[in-house]
């Protein structure tokens, strides 16, 4: 018995021994509740913020761990105090996030000192930089040019001065080909809206066009230049041109802290409109560089119709939905320094399998921007647009 | 008799009379029901939690008598270690659970003690697993999914009623990158056996298993690790061969 004590002890104490192996969990802190004291806290905050809560992780190629290696020791030299040191702060983070492929992504600054400098956007700074870089084509062409050059008379075209400008033009082109262009996706809130406005009363000669024409030889939507904006767009406005679901790719979440951390891909789809009927004409969606977010998911949407077409450059390449980073558990976080890390909530993947993030979405037909053509009130990818309809 | 009953009936004949030298070897078939914790932490995320599910396991276990008081086992296994993540308050309905297939291999040292037929034991060992598959089922908010649409002077209570549920019940894709398949663990468990005709020891057992490997490979800097704590009741029944063999030739 003496014996079977010494065994029972001996094990006891081996397996208690082995037990005290475990890592110990480490404590994550919520990025805002980080103490603006120094410049080591500001990056702590960020840099775990990032860390955390960035939902490109397993394709983005920054090796953020070096980040951590390399700018750690970098930020704690600095004095939080010292404009100068506040400045070269900036030129950290801007370094850190430059080649970060979310396309959305913005950081912006609630310091004094950094008031006179711009918000960090990567990609923005890449298109920049890149050869084939022009600036977005002004909104007065499509209310102006395009409305005189190209469209049959009895267009409609109007703006409404809220948040932003909102900026629309409708008409027929050929009496039976439909076009409709907006610069923003607030189209349902602003058709729904009790005030009169100008995009509305567009939006609704649009939708009786497409109503009451009988003999629709095609459609061309514009979305150059169109930044972006309202999910619920998607089905109050390619929902009235379809009558089954629409699949277009899938999203997903981040699902826990771990940079690898996702949640299983969802279906993204689009969602017929009740009262209306699929059109069987050719489609065409004109997008450029500057189309994004939701004109990007809306490309896409309409890529993904047996009768839909993409004409115009490849598009931004921000893809990605943004909400609030508690309702998907990652996305747009606020840190000590830092106003807002803007960044998606969400991943998506375009149907065929490939996630466009970073890179744009590729057209069907490339037709470049022209800004000769433009400035002599022709526009080329219309016209390629027009072409594929004939 | 098919050949393949014949030749396990003559293996069965071999071992029995190679072991009738050796004191006592005893294998046999246990089972039972597990609940999985994951010692981890969801950190800040709101409303966010990881919790225990339930799971089976069955297992072999082949046990060699030392002496009257101490046994060494081992044990193949097919044993589940499941838990979920899930969201609570507003988010309620949105979860996932995971459920991980390990085979398992675990060495013990039996210590036991009371009288002949009736005895009380108690097992320490440790053991080594390999997760083969995982299968993840649950719901989802679908941001591309708003239908139908909450009227301007409607409530909401949670937010599956703002973006519709998407089901899933899907194979646990690998990420090589992240998990780390193979599992190191310490065991220990107690129990009470029972000892009939000198053949069958039937026994009950309360069985831990506490995960030493982080389920993932140290991929990031600040990673939460994640482990498995399993806890167990089982049943099962252990032959003796040696007294099995010697009455079937006997007869």
């Amino acid at each position: 018995m003496k014996r079977f004590n010494h065994y029972i002890i001996l094990s006891f104490t081996t397996l208690f021994g082995f037990a005290s192996c475990r890592k110990e969990i480490p404590q994550i802190n919520r990025p805002d509740d980080y103490i603006a004291g120094s410049f080591s806290e500001v990056f702590e905050a960020y840099w775990n913020g990032m860390n955390n809560n960035y939902v490109f992780w397993d394709i983005d190629t920054t090796n953020w761990d070096r980040a951590y290696r390399q700018y750690k020791p970098l930020f704690a030299q600095l004095n939080l105090t010292d404009s100068n040191d506040v400045r070269k702060g900036y030129t950290y983070f801007k370094e850190m996030t430059a080649g970060l492929i979310d396309s959305h992504y913005d950081l912006s600054f609630n310091d004094p000192w950094l008031a006179d400098s711009m918000s960090i956007n990567p990609a923005y700074q890449r298109k920049l930089n890149s050869p084939a870089y022009h600036d977005p084509i002004n909104p007065g062409h499509f209310y102006y040019t395009v409305s005189a050059n190209y469209l049959d008379q009895g267009w409609k075209r109007g703006f409404v001065n809220l948040d932003q400008q909102y900026v629309a033009v409708a008409g027929t082109i050929n009496q039976n080909i439909l076009y409709l262009y907006f610069n923003a996706f607030n189209l349902k809130s602003l058709y729904e809206s009790d005030d009169e406005n100008a995009v509305k009363i567009v939006e609704e000669h649009f939708f009786e066009l497409l109503k009451n024409t009988t003999n629709i030889k095609g459609i061309v939507l514009d979305v150059r230049g169109n930044g972006g904006g309202a999910l619920v767009d998607l089905n109050f406005l390619v929902g009235k041109m379809i009558d089954k679901r629409l699949d277009l790719g899938f999203t997903r979440s981040k699902q826990g802290n771990g940079r690898l951390d996702y949640s299983p891909w969802v279906p993204a789809f689009v969602t017929p409109e009740a009262g209306w009927k699929a059109v069987t004409a050719p489609i065409v969606i004109l997008a450029d560089a500057w189309s994004i977010s939701m004109a990007e998911m809306t490309v896409m949407a309409i890529k993904s119709l047996p009768n839909g077409h993409f004409v115009g450059e490849r598009t931004w390449g921000g893809n990605g939905p943004l909400t609030g980073n508690t309702y998907f558990n990652g996305g747009q976080f606020s840190s000590p320094l830092i106003n807002l890390t803007y960044t998606s909530s969400l991943a998506l993947k375009y149907r065929d399998g490939k996630i466009y993030e970073g890179v744009g979405f590729p057209p069907d037909l490339e037709v470049k921007y022209n800004e000769e053509a433009l400035l002599q009130g022709r526009d080329p990818q219309l016209e390629a647009a027009l072409a594929m309809i004939h | 008799m098919n050949y393949r009953l014949f030749t396990l009936v003559i293996l069965f004949d071999l071992i029995g009379r190679n072991l009738k030298a050796q004191n006592r070897l005893e294998i046999g078939i246990a089972g039972g029901y597990n609940k999985n914790y994951l010692h981890s932490s969801t950190g800040y995320r709101a409303f966010t939690t990881y919790e225990a599910e339930s799971g089976f396991e069955i297992g072999l276990p082949i046990l060699y008598h030392i002496n009257d008081w101490f046994a060494m086992q081992i044990e193949p296994a097919y044993i589940q270690k499941n838990y979920q993540i899930k969201r609570t308050g507003f988010f309620e309905g949105i979860y996932q659970k995971n459920i991980n297939n390990y085979i398992q291999l675990p060495i013990i040292a039996q210590f036991s003690f009371g009288g002949k037929q009736l005895r009380g034991f108690l097992n320490m060992g440790g053991y080594a697993g390999y997760w083969t598959s995982g299968r993840v089922k649950g719901s989802a908010p679908n941001v591309f999914d708003n239908r139908p649409e909450i009227a301007d002077n409607e409530e909401i209570d949670h937010f599956l009623q703002v973006y519709q549920r998407y089901t899933y019940n899907e194979q646990y894709n690998f990420d090589s990158r992240r998990d780390r398949r193979i599992e190191l663990g310490l065991l220990a468990g107690v129990g009470i056996q029972y000892l009939l005709q000198e053949k069958y020891r039937f026994f009950v057992e309360g069985r831990y298993y506490y995960g030493l490997t982080d389920l993932q490979k140290k991929y990031m800097t600040n990673q939460t690790p994640r482990y498995h704590d399993n806890y167990g009741i089982r049943i099962g029944c252990l032959f003796n061969l040696k007294n099995i063999f010697q009455n079937e030739r006997s007869k």
